[in-house]
């Protein structure tokens, strides 16, 4: 700062009008080049293409019960399934010990959204797609899926039951967003 | 700050150049055309850096709807392409004024030769680079100046053959932009180091300084902002309200293998293009522009004038030049006569093969 001789209130100095000229250009060169540089920095984050396929919204209320459809995210098939309630009775008196990868059935599926089992649809296994979402086809000894390549058996939560598998389904990134609509990522 | 700076400068080789620039001295009264060297740099800084964010997106597999996504899907991918389209633009316009100017001052002489063929070198780099950007467009305009290039280079013969194809990779097909992206930009990265190396030399050649010494900083610094603030005003202006501007309509259709070639270049390489079009045969083309360039580069021995101040005919004659290089790109551009071209173009050469070494020998006796 230029050292001021002058009474307080007096016309300021040449120097202070001169810093704050110089304030003043330093501060618009400032903004000139953060305002070049910002589309650059912007430019670099997902484009809509990738943020359109990043969160996808799926209806889940048009699936009937004891039944799952297959929807692929991040290029993968992800597996909705509605239990019925003799299904859910049925989970929960399934002993841990008779589990390779013991987990209760509070920790597969959503709290409040009971009746819907999210899991990523491939074998834990060999890597394979999983087979079993319509009653009518093959489901293995536990109504869930089943490996078409090497034969590991899933229950309706995506708990291993038997096969070469030694981990269960893995569960997705999802949050319902209301009772019909779950979104992914 | 300053022992920071020596404490840095003392385990960094080449530092203590770039600090010692901050503190150099310089001859009072430089003129502000002085600092173009310096908004060359701005620009190839900013070529880079919206050049690499392009590449990101860029797929030369399908260039032409990459381009569109980039537009369309990019956040202010739209602009960061103007970005890269206004910035070469200026860039050639700056080093051509640049050229010009060391032409007309003679500053190509001894001991600042050097720097001249690096300057020289630079034009060569750019004319590349800014020729594969084209070409990388995957428009209409760019395939066929490949196509034809590629004629060209099935014609040579012998070592140029062999380096055409190498470059060139054969008959334009799938994989051929996304080898000719790859030297876009390594020559871009090329023309960095030599923007550089050519302002050490023009830094080592200027004379040493006697008398009164302005300091760089705060004078010449204050000089050097107010010349970028109006280039900044300029490439606003531009990227504002013309971001296609002299860049011809053609490449705005996607390339098509059936359409008959016409090309119609961006305002910096038509000069160029106008000069190699004159001559008969592909293969003419590409040595006239080869000749074009070689004899900038000679220039400092065309020069017979050993040291004299440049006079008023060299100077005349540098100024008809310039006029005559700007002539042949606008006539390039929108063609009028029928002889223009080919005058003008001998124009060129007579200049630097005739009337250089005669008049700087008959103005230096």
């Amino acid at each position: 700062m230029a050292e001021s001789t002058a009474k307080p209130g007096a016309v300021p100095a040449e120097a202070d009008r001169r810093d704050f000229l110089r304030i003043l250009a330093m501060a618009g060169g400032a903004v000139g080049v953060a305002s070049v540089i910002w589309p650059l920095v912007d430019a670099l984050n997902p484009d809509a293409a990738g943020a359109a396929q990043a969160q996808p919204i799926v209806t889940v209320s048009d699936i009937p019960e004891n039944s799952a459809k297959t929807v692929y995210w991040a290029n993968m098939p992800i597996l909705i399934r509605r239990l019925t309630d003799k299904q859910i009775a049925d989970a929960e008196v399934v002993a841990m010990t008779d589990l390779p990868d013991p987990a209760e059935i509070s920790s597969r599926v959503a709290p409040g959204n009971g009746h819907f089992v999210v899991v990523v649809g491939l074998n834990t296994g060999t890597p394979c797609e999983l087979e079993g979402n319509s009653p009518s086809g093959p489901r293995g000894n536990y109504e869930g899926w089943v490996c078409p390549c090497d034969g590991s058996q899933y229950d309706v939560l995506g708990r291993v039951r038997s096969g070469p598998a030694k981990r269960n389904l893995a569960i997705p990134r999802f949050t319902f967003i209301n009772k019909a609509q779950i979104q992914l990522g | 700050m300053e022992a920071k700076q020596g404490w840095l400068a003392s385990r960094v080789p080449g530092l203590g150049c770039v600090c010692g620039l901050m503190k150099e001295g310089r001859a009072p009264g430089v003129c502000w055309i002085a600092a173009l060297p310096a908004l060359l740099g701005a620009l190839l800084a900013v070529l880079l850096a919206s050049g690499a964010v392009i590449t990101v997106y860029y797929n030369p597999w399908h260039a032409y709807a990459s381009l569109q996504g980039i537009t369309r899907e990019v956040r202010g991918g739209w602009l960061v392409l103007s970005y890269h389209q206004v910035g070469a633009s200026l860039a050639f316009a700056l080093l051509y004024l640049h050229l010009f100017r060391i032409l007309l001052v003679r500053g190509y002489r001894a001991p600042a030769e050097f720097a001249w063929m690096l300057w020289v070198k630079l034009l060569a780099l750019l004319l590349l680079t800014g020729w594969l950007g084209f070409v990388l467009n995957g428009g209409e305009g760019g395939y066929s100046s490949l196509f034809n290039t590629s004629n060209a280079a099935t014609t040579l013969s012998g070592f140029p053959g062999a380096v055409a194809m190498w470059f060139l990779g054969g008959q334009p097909g799938g994989s051929t932009l996304a080898r000719l992206l790859v030297f876009h930009v390594l020559l871009a990265l090329c023309a960095v180091w030599v923007i550089l190396m050519a302002r050490a030399a023009a830094r080592k050649a200027r004379p040493m300084l006697q008398g009164r010494v302005v300091p760089f900083w705060p004078v010449y610094a204050a000089q050097y902002f107010a010349a970028l603030s109006a280039l900044a005003l300029l490439f606003a202006l531009l990227l504002g309200f013309a971001p296609h501007w002299g860049q011809g309509t053609q490449n705005a259709i996607p390339a098509a293998a059936m359409a008959v070639p016409s090309i119609s270049y961006p305002w910096y390489l038509t000069p160029l293009a106008g000069l190699a079009g004159v001559f008969p045969s592909v293969t003419g083309h590409i040595w006239a522009v080869v000749a074009a360039v070689a004899l900038l580069y000679a220039l400092p021995w065309l020069d017979r004038s050993k040291g004299a101040p440049p006079g008023r005919v060299y100077k005349l004659l540098t100024w008809l030049l310039a006029l005559d290089v700007l002539a042949l790109g606008l006539f390039t551009a929108c063609p009028i006569g029928p002889m223009l071209p080919e005058l003008l173009t001998f124009w060129f050469f007579f200049h630097f093969l005739v009337l250089t070494p005669l008049v700087t020998m008959m103005e230096a006796a």
